[in-house]
């Protein structure tokens, strides 16, 4: 019977020296765990350990009790682990019994008991089925806002017209400094991506071109594709990121801080206010800007056709001289114009539409320049597509 | 029994910002398990008080002793001492791309290893505490700005710290929102003990949950009272103590009107 009883005690308490139970905060004695002090975070671990240790031996004798008489308080990760590993024995059919627990300590296990059915049915944002969701809204906004840009660009339009017949009415400063930031800060890296882009261009068609012998109508492909697309475009699509995205945010900040109501309350035009100076600023910069955008995407082909083909300088003035014509110029600046208003429409508009926080203005930035792209190239198919026949000495 | 008495120490204390000194010489005790109050007119240095406390800046001169440790001895240190404490900040400073139940959850997450059940069992049980277990899985901007400040309040008790920092609880919050948190102040401190160190200049919450007041003045880049905030008002001299107090006298006469 000795025998048994000293079996049983080896069933029940593990011979190893059990490091848990150093720091005297636990100590299990038979089926019966007590807590000394207040168990905290950081014990998490060590209880979870312990307790493990001795699971078969609660299941052996189908009972486990917490003893809380010792303990004033327990942080509330240790009881969850001890709630957990207490509800995993209760399954197997253990009787559990919490004693001398403390009414803070009875409350918190209450509240777990409450709380226990919810675990593992918590949402996740942004799952699967949101992405879905938020793709399907997009479109309806994008929709929408199409919409409610051709409204704001009336908008602003009529504001234009306003201030035009009142230039006194006009914030100069505010135009000039616009002027600055969109205009003359952005002609160093507009005139080195067209003059890169022309370089590359003519060395491409000439080289093309050369193996028919028509090297020569180099100067002339690229003097058209500069000043009616590239030299246009590719300063809309600068303009859109660098100036477009700038605008939404500013509005939109202004509008998160409440700002633009505050004009609003004071009687402040906001279209005059907000829009119109930096409609000015683009409608004086953009053709200056697609100038510069043509003439160094010029100068680049006359670098390829010299050093990669070989061709005098005097050659491709020539060609250039008989291909170009002021027309073509102009007609670049008027294209610059057009752009210029749906540069300045867009970033407004959608510094105008942010509702809410900080992130709205993130998406509104996104949004000014996707969106002033689109309609940059949609507006440039059109014009190409209708106005082609215009150009003196293009007969079909 | 001085070391155990008081939980956090201040001594001698100089600090502001850039060059400007705005607290100078401060000496202040945080007594355990109490409510301490820090109340003081706009600019005074309430807000840099709390950044010195909070070990987010480095204060010029002084120390700031929490538990019998300084908390600039070493990196360590801090980082120890930053897991026993819980703050609140002014907009509940909530991640807008994790639902309230993951907000509550990520202290839990950095600082534990506990498996999964038991994060989400305590995430909900805090929740509870505050009232917003049915608001787990909303989107933190989308409830209430009372709400959020609550939930807040449950992600900066998720690992039961000793000491909870609150920055201006009462901002932006109507008089009943307000004194409901007030009170979820009070039973947090009664029933876990927890310390509880509030920078406020609303005088309702003041008197309702202060067991001791500290009062910073901007002239003097300091401490120009401290006390009870009863005894402040009905008591001190000082024409600055009574002009802060004083209001409410004013505010009692419009009730009664």
């Amino acid at each position: 019977m000795i025998r048994g009883i000293v079996i049983a005690l080896f069933i029940l308490e593990p011979p190893r020296e059990d490091p848990v139970t150093e720091g005297r905060k636990l100590s299990i004695d038979g089926t019966k765990l007590s807590i000394h002090g207040v168990l905290q975070v950081e014990e998490s671990d060590r209880l979870s350990e312990l307790l493990e240790g001795h699971r078969k031996a609660f299941m052996s004798a189908g009972c486990f009790d917490i003893d809380f008489a010792d303990a004033p308080g327990i942080d509330a990760i240790p009881a969850a682990v001890l709630f957990e590993f207490a509800n995993s024995l209760k399954r197997a059919g253990v009787r559990i019994s919490r004693l001398n627990a403390a009414e803070a300590i009875d409350n918190l296990f209450k509240s777990f008991d409450d709380n226990v059915s919810r675990v593992g049915s918590s949402k996740k944002l942004n799952g699967l089925h949101e992405h879905f969701e938020d793709l399907g809204e997009a479109i309806a906004t994008f929709i929408e806002s199409i919409s409610g840009l051709w409204g704001f660009l009336g908008n602003t339009l009529n504001t234009l017209f306003d201030t035009v017949r009142h230039p006194g009415r006009i914030r100069w400063q505010m135009v000039f400094y616009y002027m600055e930031e969109s205009g003359v800060r952005a002609i160093p890296i507009i005139a080195t991506l067209t003059w890169l882009l022309g370089t590359v261009l003519g060395y491409q068609a000439g080289y093309q071109m050369r193996a028919y012998g028509a090297e020569t109508f180099m100067p002339a492909l690229l003097a058209y594709s500069i000043t009616w697309e590239i030299g246009p475009m590719l300063t809309a699509v600068l303009v859109a990121g660098r100036s477009g995205s700038a605008y939404a945010a500013e509005i939109g900040t202004m509008k998160v801080r409440q700002e633009v109501d505050a004009l609003s309350v004071m009687g402040f035009d906001i279209f005059g206010y907000l829009v119109t100076p930096k409609l000015i600023a683009l409608i004086c910069v953009m053709p200056i800007l697609v100038l510069v955008a043509n003439f160094a995407g010029i100068i680049g082909g006359l670098l390829a056709g010299g050093i990669f083909l070989g061709m005098p300088a005097s050659i491709y003035i020539s060609g250039l001289s008989s291909a170009l014509i002021p027309f073509d110029i102009i007609w670049g600046m008027v294209k610059a114009i057009i752009y210029a208003v749906i540069i300045a429409n867009v970033g407004s508009y959608m510094g105008m539409r942010v509702r809410g926080g900080a992130a709205e203005v993130g998406k509104a930035t996104t949004g000014a320049v996707v969106m002033s792209i689109f309609f940059v190239i949609v507006a440039d198919a059109l014009m190409s597509l209708l106005f082609v026949h215009i150009r003196p000495g293009i007969s079909m | 029994m001085a070391a155990s008495d008081a939980i956090i120490q201040v001594s001698d204390l100089s600090g502001g910002w850039d060059e400007k000194l705005v607290l100078k010489d401060i000496s202040l005790e945080v007594k355990r398990g109490k409510i301490l109050v820090i109340v003081g007119k706009s600019g005074c240095g309430k807000s840099t008080m709390m950044s010195y406390l909070l070990g987010l800046n480095k204060p010029w001169k002084g120390k700031v002793i929490f538990d019998g440790q300084d908390i600039w001895e070493s990196p360590e240190v801090l980082e120890k001492c930053r897991r026993r404490w819980g703050v609140t900040f002014q907009s509940g400073a909530l991640l807008g791309n994790l639902t309230v139940l993951e907000n509550v959850m990520l202290p839990i997450k950095e600082y534990t290893d506990v498996p999964h059940e038991e994060m989400e069992l305590v995430a909900y049980s805090k929740l509870e505490t505050v009232g917003l277990a049915d608001f787990a899985d909303s989107n933190p901007l989308e409830i209430s700005g009372g709400m959020q400040k609550r939930a807040g309040l449950a992600r900066a008790m998720a690992l039961d710290p000793e000491i909870l920092f609150f920055d201006e609880p009462s901002a932006g919050l109507d008089p009943v929102t307000s004194a409901q948190l007030d009170e979820l102040i009070i039973s947090i401190n009664r029933s876990l003990g927890t310390t509880i160190v509030i920078v406020t200049h609303e005088l309702a919450s003041i008197f309702a949950i202060s067991d001791r007041v500290v009062m910073l003045d901007p002239e003097k880049h300091g401490i120009i009272a401290e006390g009870t905030a009863r005894g402040l008002r009905d008591t001190s001299d000082d024409p600055r103590v009574k002009a802060f107090f004083g209001r409410e006298v004013v505010q009692a006469a419009e009730g009664r009107s």
